[in-house]
């Protein structure tokens, strides 16, 4: 009976690999369109632009604190029922958007819905389940894969969100964008593959309940700086995804150009994100991730201190493009690692709390220093500050099994 | 190592195959966007690679209109024209196609636009 079961065709890893990484492109993909509905519905309903942004601030933080119970959901009942379920609750949230016509309402569909649609079917679970799937030695590439995949939705989806606001309207195109979401329905299916090394990794595995994982994970000094480390990747991620575009309109680069500054940092990002995970397989993680805070906050000096001009723009962006995720499949490799593959989505999310706990800071912070400076350069700065703290915290983390999870 | 070989292979062609369905939903959107002989207003317009500036400028002029900013690539322009029957006159004096602004970067927008020029251009064409 489970012969018969691993040899049907959509269990295949080939599939099961392609299947989660479609999942990552829709997930990643509509949610970095969602930046383009601003200003239609904030004109629209006659908002100002603070409505649009707390729903969007408020679906960053209920992802981060979703992120970890969903993870909790899918090692308990396994990531293609979390990834059906987080589907049909991201296609709702998607949907109301565009009858959300109170602030009330836009606040729960486009921030509560949305968000904790992202968290339940985010690649972050996808990448939990490849985990479980595909042998040791391949999962750094694996992971690689999925954040790529994940960053080449962002990519794609940017114009194709546009064209559908410029051709059907910004209501249809979040009825299209709800209607592509429900797509990882069916993907999950393949997620449902019974862990064909399922001896093999309850070998690796520590027998010990999820509440004394957490607990034992929580108390881990290594788990701890690796969480303190991925604060400082949201933090710098999420200012220069808000912040960098008004930073170079305000140096004299053209609007295009600055806009275009993202899209040109996702380009990169699939290919930084690719690299680290073949890197990840090869040499120390956290070496490697030491390495990539290092060089972020380098790229960034030598941006402040030389003029900005379009050429400037385009090498920093490429440069920050390469490095942009390629902490994610490192840091999903360590946590596995310290901790097995049994709790890894639960686990995962706590670092991912601190990621987008980050964020919320880097956003936050950033208009706020402007406000008070009129300009942005404190947050530049204190971004290096924290890449040079996060590459120092890295540096101590014991890249082996945490005691409480030895086999 | 053969194992390895696979594993980018996959990779590969997973990127490959998202390209390729997202060129497909490109080309729909960058279709819709083409303009009609009497359009007039701001538009893309699209000339072949390797014609001059001069000759881009003096196209837009016996057009009737004017330019309003260039993009990386130098055979693609935004440019405006109030009389009716512009993007006619755009393409009648040697332009390959006149877009509706397209919602992404001029420069991306006028690769597409120009391979959506070149496919209509195919389809037109008489015995």
């Amino acid at each position: 009976m489970a012969a018969a079961l691993q040899r049907r065709w959509f269990f295949a890893p080939g599939i099961i690999i392609t299947a989660g990484c479609i999942i990552s492109i829709i997930s990643f993909g509509v949610r970095s369109s969602m930046g383009l509905f601003t200003h239609p519905i904030s004109e629209a309903y006659q908002w100002n632009r603070e409505v649009y942004g707390l729903a969007m601030a408020i679906q960053n933080l209920v992802w981060g604190i979703m992120q970890p119970i969903a993870g909790a959901m899918a090692d308990r009942f396994g990531p293609a029922k979390v990834v059906a379920t987080g589907a049909v609750i991201y296609a709702l949230g998607t949907a109301l958007m565009s009858f959300a016509d109170t602030p009330a309402l836009m606040y729960l569909a486009g921030g509560v819905l949305v968000g904790a649609g992202i968290a339940t079917a985010s690649f972050s679970i996808v990448m939990a389940a490849f985990g479980r799937l595909v042998p040791p030695e391949k999962r750094s590439w694996v992971f690689g894969l999925a954040t790529s995949a994940g960053s080449l939705g962002q990519f794609i989806f940017a114009p194709l969100g546009q064209g559908f606001i410029a051709a059907f309207g910004w209501q249809n195109a979040l009825f299209l964008m709800a209607a592509i979401t429900l797509l990882m329905i069916p993907l999950a299916l393949p997620l449902t593959a019974p862990v064909a090394r399922e001896q093999a990794t309850a070998k690796e595995n520590a027998q010990i309940g999820m509440r004394e994982a957490v607990r034992s994970a929580l108390g881990h000094p290594s788990f701890v700086l690796l969480v303190l480390g991925f604060f400082v990747c949201g933090f710098q991620l999420a200012f220069v995804t808000i912040h960098l575009p008004a930073y170079l309109v305000e140096h004299g680069i053209s609007e295009w150009l600055a806009a275009s500054a993202i899209a040109i940092v996702g380009i990169f990002n699939v290919i930084g994100s690719y690299c680290a995970g073949i890197i990840g397989g090869k040499y120390r993680k956290r070496i490697s991730l030491a390495m990539i805070y290092l060089l972020r906050s380098l790229f960034v000096i030598l941006f402040l201190m030389t003029p900005v001009t379009p050429l400037s723009t385009v090498v920093f962006t490429a440069s920050m493009g390469l490095l942009w995720l390629s902490t994610v499949p490192l840091t999903m490799g360590l946590v596995m690692v310290m901790f097995g593959t049994r709790y890894i989505a639960t686990l995962y999310g706590f670092v991912f709390l601190s990621h987008q706990v980050g964020s919320f800071f880097g956003v936050w912070l950033g208009g706020k220093f402007h406000d008070l400076y009129g300009s942005y350069d404190p947050v530049w700065w204190m971004g290096v500050a924290l890449g040079l703290f996060a590459a120092l915290v890295h540096w101590p983390i014991r890249e082996e099994r945490a005691p409480a999870f030895a086999v | 190592m053969a194992g390895r070989t696979a594993d980018h292979r996959l990779a590969l062609k997973l990127a490959l195959s998202v390209l390729v369905v997202w060129l497909i939903g490109m080309a729909i959107l960058v279709r819709s966007a083409a303009l009609g002989p009497d359009a007039s207003g701001k538009m893309l317009a699209v000339f072949e690679p390797g014609t001059s500036q001069d000759a881009i400028f003096s196209t837009l002029v016996a057009a009737g209109g004017k330019p309003i900013r260039n993009t990386w690539l130098p055979f693609v322009w935004v440019v405006a024209g109030d009389g009716a029957g512009f993007a006619g006159r755009l393409k009648e004096h040697g332009a390959v196609g006149a877009y509706g602004e397209l919602p992404f970067a001029p420069s991306v927008a006028g690769c597409l636009a120009y391979a959506d020029a070149k496919v209509a251009e195919l389809f037109t064409l008489r015995p």
